[in-house]
C-alpha cells in the first residue's frame, strides 16, 4: 500500500529522512536507502537541507523510485521561482516522485553558499495553491496542461516555543491547509506531554499529522538543541539520560524507538531524521516494534 | 532619489471610504521631487477625494499637512496634534515615510497613496528611469558609471547577452542595452580591455538578499 492510500485509510505511515549527496557518489545514499527497503513506507528527500547545497530532491527522488523506494521529496521557494517550481514538481511526477512536502527554507545566510541571491518568488503557502492549480491541469499564467500531475501533498510546521507561537502556527497552518496541505510534518518531537498539547491545537484542522522523530546522537547535540532551539524541550533528564549510557549511541537508538512506539498511539505517522545515519534507521524501528 | 508613482483612485477611495476624518500627510523630499507627493500633489488629491465624497453625499474631511521628510521621526513628530482628530492617516510619501508614521502613531491605521517605484535619476522634465538597486557593493567604477544590476534586464555581471540589437534591449526595445552602454563608455575611456575581465559571481550578501539590511554609524548613533 502506498503512502497516499495509507494516509487516506488512516493506517500508520513510517517515513525515513534521507540527504542526498553532495557530490556524484551515490553509493551510501544507495546503499542506505537498500538497506530500509521494506521497512519504510517511503523516503523523505530533503532539498539543500540546512541551506547546504547537494544534488537536488529531485536526483534523489528519482534515485530512490529506481530503487524501488517511495519518494517524498521537499519543495520550497528560496531556490527557485515560479517556472522552475513547476517545471521540476512536472518532471518530478514524470520520474515517479508523487508526494511533496512544502517546506520553509533555512535563510541563505546560515548555509554553505551564503552569498547567493535567494529566489523568494513564492511562499508557502503560494506554491501549496500552485500545486494544486497543476493537479487541477491549469499553470499558473492559466495555461492547461497536456496531462495533469497528482500528488499527495503535506506541509511542515514550524518549531514553536510557546502558547503564543503555537497560535499563530496553527493560523498559519489553517491557510496552508485550505490551499491544499493534506497532512502536517510537525517539528521534532522530546516532549510527548508537550506534544499532546500540539496535536490538541492541530485536531480543528483536521488533517493527519506526520511526526518527526529526530535522533539524538551524542550529549553535545542534546545540549546544543537544548539551549538554541527551545522549542525542541529537550529535558535535563533527557541529556543525563545519554551521558549516564554505558553505551550513549545504543541508548540514542533506544530513545529515538522509544518515541517511535509512544507517537504510534497518537499520530498517523513517523519521519524518522538521522542525519547521516541512515545505516541506524533499521535499528530505531527494531526498538520501536515496528 | 526615490520614484514613486499615484495609486489609482478607486484604490484611494476604497481605503479611506470607512473614515470621516482624514489626515493627508505629504512630503517635501524624492516624492516632491518627482511630482506625486509634494505639497502641490496633496492639494490635488484632497481636492479629488472630497468632491468623490461629496457626489456620494458624504463630507470628507481632511488635514493637509506636509513634512519637510516622513522617513525622519523628527519630522513626523509634528503630526502629533492633527492626528489626533483623524480617523486614518493617507500618506502621500514613499514607504519609507508611510512606514515611519505607522511606527509612530500604532493606533491610526495609516495607508499609502502612492506606490513606490525605484531609485532612479531624471532624463529630463516628467521622465524618471531607474539607475541603482542598493546592491551594497557598488560596481559602477569598473562598469563606466553605468550600473549592470540596475540597468540591464536580466542583471548580468557579464554581458551583453544575445538579445542586444542596435544598442537596444530585447525586453524592449526603449530600453537601451546597458552593456552597450557600459562598452561605449568604457572605449571612450579607453578602457576596452575592461570588458575582458570576468566578474565573479556576485556576492549578494550586501544586497536586500542577507535580510533586512540596516546602517550603524557608532560615530552618529545615540
Amino acid at each position: 500500500m502506498n503512502m497516499k492510500k495509507k494516509l487516506s485509510a488512516a493506517e500508520f505511515v513510517v517515513l525515513a529522512e534521507m540527504n542526498t549527496p553532495k557530490g556524484v557518489d551515490i553509493s551510501e545514499f544507495v546503499t542506505n536507502a537498500r538497506g530500509i527497503k521494506g521497512r519504510m513506507d517511503a523516503v523523505v528527500i530533503p532539498d539543500m537541507d540546512n541551506g547546504v547545497m547537494r544534488m537536488s530532491a529531485l536526483g534523489g527522488g528519482a534515485l530512490m523510485r529506481r530503487e524501488g523506494l517511495e519518494p517524498v521529496i521537499h519543495i520550497y521557494g528560496r531556490d527557485k521561482n515560479r517556472m522552475a517550481l513547476q517545471g521540476d514538481i512536472l518532471a518530478a511526477y514524470v520520474l515517479g516522485i508523487q508526494n511533496l512536502i512544502v517546506t520553509p527554507a533555512e535563510p541563505m545566510a546560515s548555509g554553505d553558499h551564503r552569498d547567493a541571491k535567494p529566489v523568494e518568488d513564492l511562499d508557502e503557502t503560494g506554491i501549496l495553491e500552485m500545486i494544486r492549480s497543476l493537479c487541477e491541469g491549469v499553470d499558473m499564467a492559466g495555461f492547461e496542461l497536456k496531462g495533469a500531475p497528482d500528488f499527495t501533498v503535506g506541509c511542515a510546521m514550524a518549531p514553536v516555543a510557546g502558547d503564543q507561537e503555537l497560535a499563530r502556527e496553527v493560523e498559519n497552518l489553517r491557510g496552508r491547509v485550505a490551499a491544499g496541505a493534506q497532512y502536517i510534518i510537525t517539528p521534532p518531537v522530546f516532549d510527548l506531554a508537550a506534544y499532546e498539547k500540539m496535536i490538541e491545537a492541530l485536531r480543528p484542522l483536521e488533517v493527519p499529522l506526520v511526526a518527526t522523530v529526530f535522533l539524538l546522537k551524542n550529549v553535545g547535540m542534546a545540549r546544543y538543541l537544548s539551549i538554541h532551539e527551545p522549542g525542541c524541550r529537550i529535558s535535563e533528564d533527557m541529556i543525563r539520560r545519554i551521558r549516564k549510557a554505558p553505551d550513549r549511541e545504543a541508548e540514542c537508538i533506544r530513545m529515538a524507538g522509544e518515541t517511535t512506539a509512544e507517537l504510534r498511539k497518537m499520530v498517523r505517522g513517523v519521519k524518522i531524521t538521522t542525519l547521516g545515519w541512515e545505516h541506524r534507521l533499521a535499528d530505531i524501528l527494531e526498538k520501536a516494534g515496528i | 532619489m526615490i520614484t514613486a508613482v499615484r495609486k489609482p483612485m478607486e484604490e484611494i477611495i476604497a481605503c479611506v471610504s470607512p473614515y470621516d476624518r482624514i489626515l493627508l500627510a505629504g512630503c517635501n523630499e524624492c516624492v516632491s521631487v518627482c511630482s506625486v507627493g509634494g505639497r502641490k500633489e496633496v492639494s490635488l488629491l484632497s481636492s479629488a477625494l472630497q468632491m468623490h465624497f461629496l457626489k456620494q453625499g458624504k463630507t470628507l474631511e481632511i488635514q493637509e499637512v506636509t513634512l519637510e521628510r516622513q522617513c525622519d521621526p523628527e519630522y513626523v513628530e509634528e503630526l502629533v496634534n492633527s492626528v489626533d482628530s483623524a480617523d486614518a492617516v493617507l500618506s502621500m510619501a514613499c514607504g519609507c515615510g508611510v512606514q515611519t508614521v505607522a511606527a509612530r502613531f500604532r493606533e491610526k491605521p495609516v495607508f499609502p497613496a502612492v506606490n513606490t517605484a525605484f531609485m532612479g535619476a531624471s532624463e529630463r522634465q516628467g521622465v524618471w528611469s531607474e539607475r541603482c538597486q542598493g546592491c551594497g557593493d557598488c560596481v559602477l567604477g569598473i562598469t563606466g558609471g553605468i550600473c549592470p544590476i540596475a540597468r540591464c534586464s536580466k542583471r548580468l555581471m557579464n554581458g551583453p547577452c544575445g538579445g542586444s540589437t542596435k544598442g537596444k534591449c530585447e525586453i524592449d526595445t526603449d530600453i537601451d542595452c546597458a552593456w552597450q552602454l557600459i562598452w561605449d563608455r568604457l572605449k571612450a575611456l579607453g578602457l576596452e580591455n575592461r570588458i575582458e575581465e570576468i566578474m565573479e559571481a556576485k556576492d549578494w550578501r550586501t544586497s536586500r538578499d542577507g535580510g533586512p539590511r540596516k546602517i550603524v554609524r557608532e560615530d552618529l548613533a545615540s
